[in-house]
């Protein structure tokens, strides 16, 4: 399919979906889906430099939580529409996803790992000590309980999100067919290699990053409306570094469909789980979903479907499994 | 010893190393080496294990940084080039462990330095036909013309080392270093390897070729050089450099 037609159908099933949200009388699942779209939004965010480059990221909480309260405090401050937060979070995330990039990016495997988790505590401790934003105390926003067109605000929220989806899942097919996208895909298998053969690594992978860092921003700007409140410990959850990490890992890395398939199945999961069970069973469920896909299954539920056309399981293209190879061949 | 570089005006070479020092903490793996190699030579480089070969691969391809001495490839200073610069300018080469892009097509393995090394070279651009068809003609030439759609894990391994090379070519390179492009290949395989070498080079690549089985040394080298901890000890004709006392020294003890 060319990519004109993918964006085409990408809207058709955007629109679809928001259509749907204005004849749902119960806001709830309007609610739920909100979250899960949020979730293929970060999951497409973090395969971009977690699946196609294989830089294991385990700082989409502190990009989220960067978007989050820099929207939060641009609307105390100067009480700005979300249409335009979003931007501004997202070029905010974009330049941290670089800064850190350039940082940390040199580093292999594990190591940048480590970088990544380092980030989310400075930024959790920079938010926590960050007055005008109500510190640990956290933080009201106000929202109009109706608006325009939309009636509700949430279905107005869930067409936001459903339009950052749609971009997300767009940007990373783009990128996937792309001459970029070939790059970063040699660069995952091999960066020496991908250096011989003229590939600028260093430039890429800051390019993925940066990429990265602005979607998972730009998700987080609308999410101080959808909360109404917000205070560091909740928006600092680990569930939603485990999450899109997870979910990519569960749907299948090598392709922009994986994290959406892994979004919508572990997202729906843990709405339903929420309301059925309790919601501290989620991470438990997730946690150990992903290590039956590590091991069992590495290139995920994308990877079990093309086994059954005959092709091998590829391992090395998982990232968690690459990252700890990588050491390994950088010493060759 | 003698040496080679210092006979050939410096404008007539293609790589002129000088003075090439590495060190790893206290280790000097290369001590002042000098290469030189002329446009089309084919340069046999050889030294017991531990010598520094590959060392001075990655050094002359930027994959390593140096501690001294200078790099000009083709009249041009290249010391400040990180590797894919250089392998843009047509300095290529080849691994000793084959490093294939595993998750890519063969056909997209060699999309990476088409669209990479040659496309950003300037001058001409290739299409996506042009790019499918070089692949296409460069893998059939390596003979993997019937597993264009493979992955790189269903080759055997001296499939492998002919797409070490393809790729390797796919840049189009005005020099090749081949590490050990041989190693571990039966008698007739490392004649298939040898032929395809040469015949990269009848149309003008220069090879520096490194190498342990010294029957595909000495039927490949115009000219060897020769590695033993780290100092180059001997560069010259191959029949006078393997009857050198200090080269028989190296390899048999003394």
């Amino acid at each position: 399919m060319s990519n004109g037609r993918f964006i085409a159908l990408a809207c058709l099933v955007g629109a679809a979906l928001v259509g749907a949200s204005m004849f749902v009388t119960n806001e709830y699942y309007v609610f739920a889906a909100y979250f899960v779209l949020q979730y293929v939004v970060l999951a497409t965010a973090w395969n971009i430099l977690g699946g196609y480059v294989g830089y294991v990221n385990f700082g989409t909480t502190a990009f989220l939580a960067i978007g989050l309260y820099s929207a939060a405090a641009l609307n105390k401050w100067l009480d700005l529409p979300i249409p335009v937060l979003i931007p501004i979070a997202g070029l905010l995330c974009g330049a941290v996803g670089l800064a850190m990039g350039y940082l940390t990016i040199r580093l292999r495997g594990v190591y940048f790992t480590i970088a990544t988790l380092a980030l989310s505590v400075v930024v959790q401790t920079f938010i926590t000590n960050w007055e005008y934003v109500g510190g640990s105390r956290g933080l009201y926003v106000m929202r109009p309980s109706e608006i325009p067109v939309f009636g509700s605000y949430v279905a107005y929220l869930f067409f936001l999100m459903t339009v950052l989806a749609v971009a997300a899942v767009v940007t990373a097919r783009v990128i996937e067919r792309s001459t970029f996208g070939f790059g970063l895909a040699a660069i995952r298998d091999d960066e020496t290699a991908a250096a011989a053969s003229g590939v600028p690594v260093l430039r890429l992978k800051l390019i993925a990053a940066a990429v990265s860092g602005t979607f998972m921003g730009m998700a987080g700007a609308p999410l101080p409306f959808y909360l109404t409140y917000v205070e560091p410990t909740s928006s600092f959850s680990l569930a939603y570094t485990v999450n899109s990490v997870a979910m990519p890992l569960v749907g299948g890395t090598t392709s922009w469909l994986g994290p959406v398939i892994g979004a919508v199945l572990l997202g729906t999961m843990q709405q339903a789980m929420t309301v059925l069970i309790s919601s501290s069973v989620n991470l438990l469920v997730v946690g150990v979903l992903l290590v039956i896909f590590v091991i069992a299954a590495p290139n995920g539920i994308l990877g079990l479907i093309r086994s059954m056309g005959g092709k091998k399981a590829d391992p090395e293209a998982n990232p968690l499994a690459a990252m700890l190879v990588a050491e390994k061949r950088s010493s060759q | 010893m003698m040496t080679y570089a210092t006979a050939v005006a410096a404008d007539e070479l293609i790589l002129d190393a000088r003075g090439i020092t590495k060190r790893f903490g206290g280790f000097v793996a290369l001590n002042k080496v000098d290469l030189a190699v002329r446009p089309g030579e084919r340069l046999g480089l050889i030294g017991p294990n531990g010598s520094g070969k590959s060392t001075l691969t990655n050094c002359l391809c930027g994959a390593l940084k140096t501690d001294g001495g200078s790099i000009s490839f083709a009249g041009r200073a290249i010391d400040n080039l990180s590797s894919y610069q250089r392998a843009r300018l047509g300095l290529g080469r080849s691994f000793q462990l084959p490093r294939p892009f595993h998750s890519l097509s063969l056909l997209d393995n060699l999309r990476i330095p088409l669209v990479y090394a040659v496309n950003a070279r300037g001058g001409t651009h290739l299409t996506e036909q042009q790019i499918r068809s070089r692949s296409s003609d460069l893998l059939g030439e390596f003979g993997l013309g019937a597993k264009l759609h493979r992955l790189p894990g269903d080759l055997t391994q001296v499939e492998m080392r002919k797409l070490e090379l393809a790729r390797a070519m796919a840049t189009d390179p005005t020099l090749l270093v081949s590490d050990e492009a041989l190693a571990g290949l039966s008698h007739s395989e490392v004649d298939e390897i040898l032929a395809l070498l040469l015949a990269l080079n009848k149309r003008g690549v220069a090879v520096i070729f490194i190498e342990h089985i010294m029957r595909a040394v000495m039927a490949f080298s115009e000219r060897l050089a020769v590695l033993v901890a780290g100092e180059k000890i001997a560069d010259g004709a191959p029949k006078e450099v393997i009857a050198d006392e200090r080269v028989i020294g190296a390899y048999l003890g003394q």
